[in-house]
């Protein structure tokens, strides 16, 4: 037997004996458009009227959009009522083609993967097979979509035989029998923490699921009316999508159905990079840093180049942290590049049509086993901790090359405030039923000033344009979850500037009428900022988690109405209950149980600011000040400007001396360059900080200590202390001091 | 029948007029400074037909309604008065938040995903204007913090120290208990009481609303007490010259909930929209005299595409959370869909797709289509018509606008034809085809996101622009059945004078049907019927003090049901209005699955999850008499007599065709016209399509059919 013949042979048996079809690497590292097949040619040959096939695009649009409807109205997940979902199309080939115009951008770039992985490994295995009426689920992060708690649905269209393409539609179903309720566990230390573990697979056939599987789902679940309602929604829709797809079919023909999906693609992908092609070339740096693993405090570096080449943008994040071997913030790269994609899709060309082909034209260069592009064996519950800030790291830098770019779809912005500040639940509620979720509120997130105005106050999520935070009369009716505050604009709470950010909110929870509910909270940015401003903007403050135990505020209100506070800030500063304990913390919060009446406290950061603070009309530095959402302290010491206290009138001659004064006292701090750097450089990071991340090197990993390091091209994956151990070893050494004092 | 009924639109007032079985239609401009001389100019024209001063018919006749749009405008040109607003501490940032999503509502979708470029409205109240005061009651009704008088008399007097001129109450959860609400109310009269005075108007936000949902109802409670003083005074003024003019009766205004009431028993908010609204009770009507079960009602104007639906299986299809201008509000509201299409929309060459694209930007009336020579340069719907040949130049709008057929061509050359290197009547027709291609999809989404194929369904065209695109999109959709009401021209109007007086009264609430957690079935009736009852005695209350006697009130029990936690609440028309037994439940039950799966597909259900009802609506109301509609059987061999002919270009055939054109007036009852031809009135002109052929009917109505 010759070499060749050898290995092929070897190869045969490497091939029949696979332990089990995990996470393909060549599909879900690949985010480019498949190549047009044959067929797909052949349609477009016959069928190459452009406006023909915007009316038939037209046709299929208003199918998705339709289904999309149906699945926010028939979906019981908070995530569906709010619009966490897309419905849509794929081409033959398994690439998303077309979605709905509402939901959750960040699904456009990265739902074609289980489509993908069922075409290559299902269609044509003996023991799947992919026929008309087979109904096939996914949720598992690691092969397509964002994280378990989302649950993708699609069915295949057949005519003739012949595979069409596929619908679908994919719902943040919130619930999914992870190791705490809600189905964004931050406490997984391991991918088997992290609930339901759904590879793609066959759950139904003929169109109806197959009762054994519906059951293990449902049994696999806290909320098994939940299961069932998402599953049911997303396959109605799906098959409300396929009539339309035949009945445009038999309108215009098999082949218009087929060459409109693949020109949708080939057309939108030539469109960004016209529009890419209009801008300077160049690179722009930014580094970010995730403040926690939502477990712990550290520094866990998010580093990003980006370089802009005739109509290319390469997306350099090497250099970033190591992944988390026993945390849930790694991202998968998949996901990266989704949330990465929602720059340009909301940020940079909202006009865009929603598909995967728009982020083609981009390269993403990462390390493997970093934060930002893990290991299968690395939990990614909460990757929006590593892979928001990796969002926010180029929607900083883009703004430098849309400054002197030759297409703008929208205004130019600073950084959009990026953390789900929310609760996430799980308990009994009033009715005595299991639950556990997500509050809508995590929309709200605060928009980024622009170049010629302020931005908005807690108006949209970064990852989806009409989102809703919901009303409060409506969630304490279906849980027991009582906000005494739900959204408080909080004084201060700003990215300031020439242009400040828009503000964010505060909420006070607390909980009524349960036997058991818990609490969980998944944001950082309690000790460095997840945003940014630019061009002299300020960055939003930071927040704690704010707690008061020990009290029930049911009681105070009935007898003490004195004490009762309505701001974060005043019940903190003040403490009016007695013998309650308060105490505030990092924003990662696992399941806690709470009683009835304790306080638990948000505050969300805001949008970055745009343009240096001192540049800021007066009159609306007066006009903030009048609505409350800057302190006089702010007025003076970051404005400067001089306001009378009870009219806001501003006296303008005082004003211009303030800032007069100010800016010479800028240049009194000011350093030469040289000497900045001189001063400010170490070689390495800091020993009382947990660091992770290349410091001078991009080569070159720290892994939470100076002496601590790998190379970036061979990661060693990260493994954290438990921190209740961690605090356990801090009480027992300040025990044995104890007794050693006694 | 004696009747005179009035729909104020932003441009023309119309008005319908049944005196002795005649039916008369006029119109006259809207008279925005002063709304009583366009009504009695209206008026006026229409007793001219029967040869009658206005004075002889007002004090003849047993009715005047009236539907307006006026609300609208005072909410776009912020003319409203100074309002405060008293919420829950703690809640003083919903309203300036907008539920995030605020930013959106009633934008397009490509300003909706602009989110860099996004912006919340003006507000209606500044942030200065709003006051918590510490209350609280639960999800339940119970109350958690009472109401602290001292605290409320502090921050009321805060707002009248900014110059409030009203007040606005809405406190978390007072639909499931209002005590806080009323208290409120208590202390503020008592400072500011009613018979001095400059006293301040109150509105208590569940006498508006009866959901749960702060936020919209809140809205709802700001734009009533908004619009009240603008809308109270425009209508007074309505009545005092009605008055002057010899009608001693109550006015009725048209509400958007497809009832009317009288000027004593509406609130403002309820007024928005209830001219088109009009327009969908008229279709209702025609269904049933016309023996046509399933419409389409469409309504195309200037700048935008109205779509209504009216089905056999009598489903009342509401719009809980319309949006008004630009703020959610909570009211259960007629559903139309309103689409960014009409005359006005501006074409263009998309260079993503390579294609001609149209809308949702539109030049609207001013400066409106290049042809209109008043400073638009785009080319819109309108210039395509006027160059395939569709529109008269010298007799458009009844030759009160002029139009301009060489700046027509310009636009559209220089911004679509040249650029998608077409020529001048392919780019037109590629224009035509996508308006027409856009409308249909939309209608196509409105009837099957319902459960219903549209295929099943006759399309009723109205509006000024609707009859030269109906062949157009009904193609594009699969219906082969247009139907031009009569007086089309006065379409709503006509719908205002054959509406029943109503009244619908809801409340929210949380009654399990089947707990799925428990598996029972619901047992205790006692809250189902006393809500009922409840809202039985406040329609009946309303209708009573209209005069209205109380042996003439019927009602009609709806319920809001869902399976399990969703957000879909399918309304249900219950056939029972008390609970008694377990089966009167099943029977709720089954009654809900049917209409579930009529929406959503049959096997969609899943009463596994549970059961609910959310809200219990009941409509109160006394029938009115109703006007005669007779659809025509007649059928001739007549021909019409075609006043000119001229070159039409259609969109799938090559070489352009000869076109007749007639005048209205030369096609009468039983003729039929085989497209292609144009029929021109006076306000819009019919086009029929090859393939199609027309058959006119009675009092101006004509159906439109397309060949087998």
């Amino acid at each position: 037997m010759g070499g060749d013949q050898e290995k092929s042979v070897i190869e045969k048996f490497l091939e029949d004996n696979v332990l089990f079809l995990g996470p393909d690497p060549e599909i879900m590292e690949d985010h480019s458009v498949s190549p047009t097949s044959a067929r797909e040619l052949e349609a477009l040959q016959r069928f190459e009227d452009a406006d023909l096939i915007n009316l038939v695009r037209h046709k299929l649009q208003t199918a998705c959009n339709e289904s999309f409807d149906m699945v926010e109205q028939m979906g019981a997940a908070p995530g569906a009522k709010w619009g966490d979902l897309i419905s849509g199309l794929w081409t033959m080939q398994g690439d998303l083609a077309m979605a709905s115009m509402g939901g959750v951008l960040i699904f456009s770039v990265l739902t074609q993967h289980p489509c993908k992985f069922i075409l290559k490994y299902w269609k044509d295995d003996p023991t799947v097979g992919l026929r008309p009426g087979d109904i096939f689920m996914h949720n598992d992060a690691r092969y397509g979509n964002i994280h378990n708690t989302d649950q993708s649905l699609m069915i295949p269209v057949f005519h003739e035989g012949q595979l069409i393409c596929f619908t679908g539609a994919i719902v943040h179903e919130g619930e999914n029998g992870a190791c705490e309720p809600g189905g964004m566990p931050s406490a997984a230390e391991s991918p088997f923490d992290e609930g339901l573990k759904m590879s793609p697979f066959r759950v139904g056939e003929n169109y109806q699921f197959r009762r054994d599987i519906m059951t293990f789902l449902q049994n696999s679940v806290r909320e098994p009316k939940l299961q069932l309602e998402g599953m049911k929604s997303k396959l109605f829709a799906a098959m409300r999508m396929e009539a339309r797809v035949r009945d445009a079919i038999e309108e215009y023909g098999v082949d218009a159905v087929i060459a409109t999906l693949r020109k949708t693609l080939i057309d939108t992908e030539q469109e960004t990079r016209r529009r890419l092609a209009t801008w300077p070339d160049g690179k722009v740096r930014t580094n970010l840093f995730a403040d926690g693993t939502l477990r712990e405090n550290c520094l866990i570096k998010i580093r990003c180049e980006l370089h802009k080449k005739d109509d290319e943008l390469i997306i350099d994040f090497r250099g970033s942290s190591p992944e988390f071997l026993n945390r849930a913030n790694n991202t998968v790269l998949a996901s990266l590049k989704g949330m990465l994609a929602q720059e340009f899709l909301s940020f940079v060309w909202p006009d865009l049509p929603r598909n995967q082909a728009v982020f083609a034209p981009m390269t993403v260069l990462t390390d493997r086993r970093s934060a930002l592009h893990c290991s299968p064996d690395a939990p990614n519950a909460q990757s929006m901790m590593t892979f928001f800030p990796g969002f926010t790291a180029i929607q900083i830098g883009v703004p430098k090359f849309l400054y002197s770019a030759g297409h703008r779809a929208t205004d130019v912005i600073a950084g959009w405030y990026n953390m789900i500040v929310t609760f996430l639940y799980g308990g009994v509620n009033q009715y005595g039923e299991l639950v556990g979720n997500v509050c809508a509120d995590l929309n709200g997130m605060g928009g980024a000033a622009r170049w010629n105005r302020d931005g908005e106050h807690s108006i949209a999520p970064i990852f989806a344009p009409m989102a809703d935070i919901g009303e409060q009369e409506l969630i304490e009716e279906e849980v027991p979850l009582m906000k005494i505050v739900p959204h408080r604009l909080m004084q201060d709470a700003n990215g300031f500037g020439k242009y400040r950010g828009g503000h964010g909110y505060q909420q006070i929870a607390t909980m009524k009428d349960s036997s058991m509910w818990g609490y969980m909270c998944c944001s950082i940015g309690s000790k460095f900022p997840t945003t940014m401003g630019i061009f002299g903007g300020y960055a939003p403050g930071c927040y704690p988690l704010c707690k008061v135990r020990g009290v029930n505020v049911f009681e105070v209100m009935k007898d003490k109405r004195d004490l009762l506070r309505f701001r974060i800030e005043d019940i903190m500063n003040d403490r009016p209950f007695p013998g309650a304990k308060y105490s505030t913390h990092h924003m990662g919060l696992q399941l806690e149980f709470a009683n009835p009446g304790e306080l638990y406290m948000i505050t969300q950061g805001s949008g970055g600011g745009y343009g240096d603070v001192l540049e800021r009309e007066p009159e609306a530095v007066a006009r903030d000040f009048q609505d409350q959402l800057i302190s006089m302290n702010t007025v003076r010491n970051i404005y400067h400007v001089v306001l009378d206290e009870h009219t806001a009138a501003i006296d303008h001659a005082a004003t211009q001396a303030a800032r007069q004064a100010e800016r010479a006292a800028r240049k009194q701090r000011g350093k030469p360059y040289k000497a900045f750097v001189a001063g400010w450089e170490t070689a390495k990071p800091p020993a009382d900080i947990p660091y992770y991340g290349s410091w001078k090197e991009r080569d070159l990993l720290y892994r939470g200590s100076p002496d601590d390091t790998c190379p970036a091209d061979a990661i060693v994956s990260v493994m954290m202390r438990n921190p209740k151990d961690v605090r356990i070893e801090a009480l027992e050494r300040e025990i044995e001091a104890l007794r050693g004092a006694q | 029948m004696r009747r005179v009924s009035v729909d104020i639109g932003g441009t023309f007032t119309d008005c319908f007029l049944a005196y002795d079985g005649q039916y008369i239609e006029a119109k006259a401009l809207t008279t925005h400074h002063n709304l009583a001389s366009g009504f009695m100019e209206a008026l006026a024209n229409a007793c001219a037909e029967v040869n009658l001063p206005v004075r002889d018919v007002l004090s003849s006749v047993d009715a005047v309604r009236y539907a307006t749009t006026l609300g609208t405008n005072t909410l776009i040109e912020r003319k409203g008065p100074r309002i405060g607003l008293v919420t829950t501490a703690g809640f003083e940032s919903s309203v300036p938040l907008m539920r995030a999503r605020g930013y959106g509502d009633g934008l397009s979708h490509a300003e909706q995903t602009d989110l860099p470029g996004a912006d919340r409205p003006k507000p209606l109240i500044p942030i200065p204007m709003i006051v918590g005061i510490e209350e609280r009651i639960d999800y339940n009704g119970k109350v958690c913090l009472e109401v602290d008088e001292d605290n409320v008399r502090a921050q009321v007097r805060k707002l009248v120290d900014q110059g409030c001129q009203g007040f606005v109450v809405a406190l978390v959860n007072a639909v499931v208990n209002p005590a806080h609400e009323k208290e409120v109310e208590g202390i503020i009269l008592s400072e500011y009481p009613t018979h001095v005075l400059g006293a301040l108007p109150i509105v208590l936000s569940h006498r508006v609303a009866g959901r749960k949902a702060e936020y919209s109802r809140t809205m709802s409670a700001v734009l009533d007490a908004y619009l009240h003083d603008q809308m109270y005074h425009g209508m007074s003024s309505l009545e005092v010259a009605l008055r002057q003019n010899g009608y001693g009766r109550p006015m009725l205004l048209v509400h958007n909930t497809s009832g009317m009431a009288q000027l004593n028993s509406t609130h403002s908010l309820q007024t928005i929209h209830s001219g088109p609204v009009a327009g969908l009770e008229a279709t209702d009507y025609l269904s049933g005299q016309f023996k046509e079960p399933n419409i389409i009602a469409t309504d195309m104007g200037g700048t935008s595409f109205d779509i209504g639906l009216v089905t056999a299986d009598g489903v009342k299809f509401y719009d809980f959370n319309p949006v008004i201008d630009r703020w959610l509000v909570s009211t259960p509201m007629t559903y139309l869909h309103t689409l960014g299409a009409g005359g006005g929309s501006i074409a263009r060459f998309d260079r993503l797709w390579g294609a001609v694209e149209v809308g949702p930007e539109s030049a609207g009336s001013d400066p409106g289509p290049a042809c209109y020579a008043r400073g638009g340069k785009f080319p819109t719907t309108t210039d395509a018509n006027l160059v395939l040949g569709y529109l008269d130049p010298d007799n458009y709008a009844g030759g009160t606008i002029k139009i301009n057929r060489r700046r027509a061509e310009r636009a559209i050359e220089e911004f679509v034809a040249k650029p998608a290197g077409l020529s001048l009547i392919d780019a037109a027709k590629a224009i035509k085809r996508k308006v027409d291609a856009n409308m249909a999809n939309a209608i196509f989404k409105e009837v099957a996101v319902k459960g219903y194929n549209p295929k099943n369904f006759v399309i009723l065209s109205y509006g000024g622009g609707g009859p030269i695109h109906a062949c157009g999109y009904a193609g594009e959709i699969g219906v082969s059945k247009i139907l031009i009401p009569p007086f089309s021209s006065v379409f709503s109007a006509l719908g205002a004078g054959n509406m029943n007086q109503l009244h619908i009264h809801e409340k929210s609430l949380y009654l399990m049907l089947y707990d799925a957690t428990f598996r029972t079935v619901l047992e205790d009736f006692t809250v189902f019927n006393q809500t009922v009852e409840e809202l039985e005695a406040r329609g009946r209350e309303d209708l009573i003090r209209q005069g209205v006697d109380e042996s003439r009130i019927q009602t009609r029990l709806e319920l809001d049901m869902r399976y399990g936690n969703q957000l879909a609440q399918v309304s249900v028309v219950s056939l029972i209005d008390r609970l008694q037994s377990p089966h009167d439940v099943i029977s709720l039950l089954d009654r809900f699955s049917i209409n579930y799966a009529q929406r959503f597909g049959e096997g969609s259900q899943a009463p596994e999850a549970g059961v609910r009802i959310n809200v219990i609506r009941v409509v109160s109301f006394v029938e009115h008499d109703k006007l005669t509609l007779e659809r025509s059987t007649a059928s001739n061999d007549l021909k019409p007599v075609a006043r000119t002919e001229r070159p039409c270009h259609f969109a799938q055939i090559d070489q352009p065709l000869t076109t007749p054109v007639y005048d209205h007036t030369a096609v009468t009852e039983g003729m039929q016209v085989r497209g292609p031809a144009l029929i021109e009135t006076p306000r819009t002109t019919y086009l029929v399509e090859p393939g199609w052929t027309l058959t006119m009917g009675k009092m101006g109505s004509a159906l439109m059919v397309r060949d087998a």
